[in-house]
């Protein structure tokens, strides 16, 4: 299948980009037009390898964990160089978006490639609003936790990059919001109730959560810079842990992955 | 009063109801006031912030927001009040009477489901290799507005009656048609639903009573082919050639259509093989508001970032 040889081909153009983002932070260079380019290869190459696979399988890339950590990795790339090209301010950034993304390649070359069953309650438009809408807020609190990352880092001008890492989470939030309320229509469809409290509504829903107490405690209490990254971080965390822990765990029938 | 609507408390608040949450998902017992607490809390302290705080109030996209997602609990809550979840399984050819298995209600919730009649008559299901069900196709018949009206339902696709949902389920089998006849009295015609097929394959066989019988007896399917094949896509299916077994003190009567057992209390008679589908049925009423109520909080929450942001360009943040 040419789907594999994309995606290696992908990975390669990825952890270029990474690393050379990291080696640029360290050694105070700016090679930025080369990490967007090798960023925007990786791209479209780890996009040619969706599509091969989505072509040969019969269907996109929502079952298995392979699929789904692939089609991750794709999603924050993409949406981490959508902002690297549009915003300067975010370029440092990639330096420590670079390690969360390895970490999932590194998760993804050891999972099994298989094929698995694309269940009836799948076959539903929202399917694809749903997962669209996870991976823009997921994407976008990723770009908050790299500029969170140049924050803690002591990189200059923390207050801006502060405002910065807030309107992704803001974004973020919004399209959480998105997320549960085309999940919640979703679940009518497939299992005849909006909302049962299974592990990943659960989890989904203190993600929400979080993310509101980040957005009003950064009001209420005026938190510094470095306080408003560690939340940030906080967020990022147990959204990862909701993504890619708990619908692997789980027994419920809200699986995602079943 | 300005305590209240303080906005420490609305971060406490959330904190607190994901506490609760956690308390609740760990399914430690009287969860709910860990719950209902925060949530009443956080709407005390919603109302405080409009009455007290003039910049909420002129921040009219953050205060649809905010009151959107008050409405929404609301909702929720009333919605738990009136709600009704149940589960039925019909044969072939039987009408819906309004009896469940077994449901669960909100203490406010009006039963009308004896005016949601339906018939089922019949389904095909699709499988993929290794007994992957995809697809059900589900014949129903009831009476409109219109008169005799027909349709396919699904696991996704209800018959919306009375303002009841109903749903197939991946719970469905063969059943077994008996004409009763008691020593005295009319004969009644009915099934005996066995247990879910393919799941039960091996276990085909449940003990029943006939109506007013004294005698309890087991009946039996014995299929001699795999139905459903594994290892290709395949359909739900009758069995071409099958026998079914009543078992009565201790003896064992293969029967095939048409032939009779004769029982302590009067003669079974058996007419031929059908089958089941088990139905979940669902009622809420606030679906549609809830639905209006959570798109306008999500919309007037891009608005309110949508104006905030636009105010100061994103590249406006020097690069370092």
């Amino acid at each position: 299948m040419l789907a594999l040889p994309l995606l290696w081909s992908a990975l390669l153009a990825y952890v270029a980009a990474g690393s050379t983002a990291i080696i640029a932070v360290a050694l105070e260079r700016r090679p930025e037009r080369w990490i967007l380019l090798l960023l925007l290869l990786g791209v479209s190459l780890h996009g040619a390898s969706l599509a091969a696979r989505w072509i040969h399988v019969g269907h996109g890339p929502f079952i298995t964990l392979f699929e789904i950590l692939s089609s991750n990795v794709f999603s924050l790339t993409l949406v981490f160089s959508l902002a690297y090209w549009r915003i300067p301010a975010v370029r440092p950034a990639a330096a420590f978006v670079a390690p969360v993304l390895f970490i999932m390649m590194g998760w993804l070359l050891v999972t099994s490639p298989g094929e698995g069953h694309f269940p009836p309650t799948y076959r539903t438009l929202w399917l694809y609003v749903h997962v669209a809408l996870g991976k823009i807020f997921l994407g976008a609190v990723l770009v908050a936790v790299g500029l969170s990352g140049m924050i803690l880092a002591r990189l200059p001008r923390g207050e801006a990059l502060e405002e910065l890492a807030f309107r992704f989470m803001a974004i973020g939030f919004v399209f959480e919001t998105l997320m549960l309320v085309s999940g919640a229509i979703w679940a009518q469809d497939a299992w005849g109730r909006y909302w049962a409290w299974d592990p990943l509504e659960t989890w989904a829903f203190l993600t929400w959560l979080s993310a509101a107490a980040f957005l009003h405690a950064r009001v209420a209490f005026r938190l510094s810079p470095r306080a408003s990254a560690l939340m940030i971080l906080g967020v990022f965390a147990l959204a990862f842990l909701t993504f890619f822990g708990v619908p692997f765990v789980s027994t419920a029938p809200h699986k995602g992955a079943v | 009063m300005s305590a209240l609507a303080s906005l420490k408390l609305t971060a406490a608040a959330l904190l607190a109801l994901a506490a609760g949450v956690i308390w609740a998902y760990v399914e430690r017992p009287h969860s709910l006031p860990a719950l209902v607490a925060p949530m009443a809390l956080l709407a005390l302290n919603l109302a405080a912030a409009i009455v007290v705080n003039p910049k909420f109030r002129r921040q009219l996209p953050l205060l649809v927001f905010h009151v959107a997602l008050l409405i929404l609990v609301l909702l929720a809550a009333a919605g738990r009040l009136t709600y009704l979840n149940g589960r039925v399984e019909l044969a072939v050819g039987e009408v819906f009477t309004g009896e469940l298995l077994d449901a669960q209600a909100g203490p406010f919730h009006r039963n009308s489901l004896a005016r949601a009649a339906f018939v089922n008559e019949g389904f095909e299901i699709d499988y993929a290799p290794k007994w992957k069900r995809t697809e059900t196709r589900n014949l129903v018949r009831w009476r409109g507005p219109r008169g005799e009206e027909t349709g396919i339902i699904g696991d996704q696709t209800p018959l919306v009656l009375e303002g009841y949902r109903f749903y197939t389920t991946s719970n469905k089998g063969f059943a077994p048609v008996f004409v009763w006849q008691p020593l005295a009295g009319p004969a009644q015609r009915g099934s005996v639903h066995l247990p879910p097929y393919p799941v039960l394959q091996f276990a085909q066989a449940v003990q029943w009573t006939p109506p007013g019988a004294s005698e309890t007896v087991t009946v039996k399917l014995a299929l001699d082919e795999e139905l459903i094949d594994y290892e290709r896509a395949s359909r739900f299916r009758l069995p071409p050639s099958h026998d079914v077994e009543v078992v009565h003190g201790g003896k064992s009567q293969a029967l095939r259509p048409g032939a009779s057992v004769e029982l302590a209390g009067g003669r079974l008679r058996y007419e031929g093989l059908t089958t089941w589908m088990g139905y979940v049925v669902y009622s809420d009423w606030t679906l549609p508001w809830l639905l209006a109520a959570a798109t306008l909080a999500a919309a007037a929450l891009g608005w309110h970032f949508w104006r905030r942001f636009a105010m100061r360009p994103w590249q406006e943040a020097p690069a370092c």
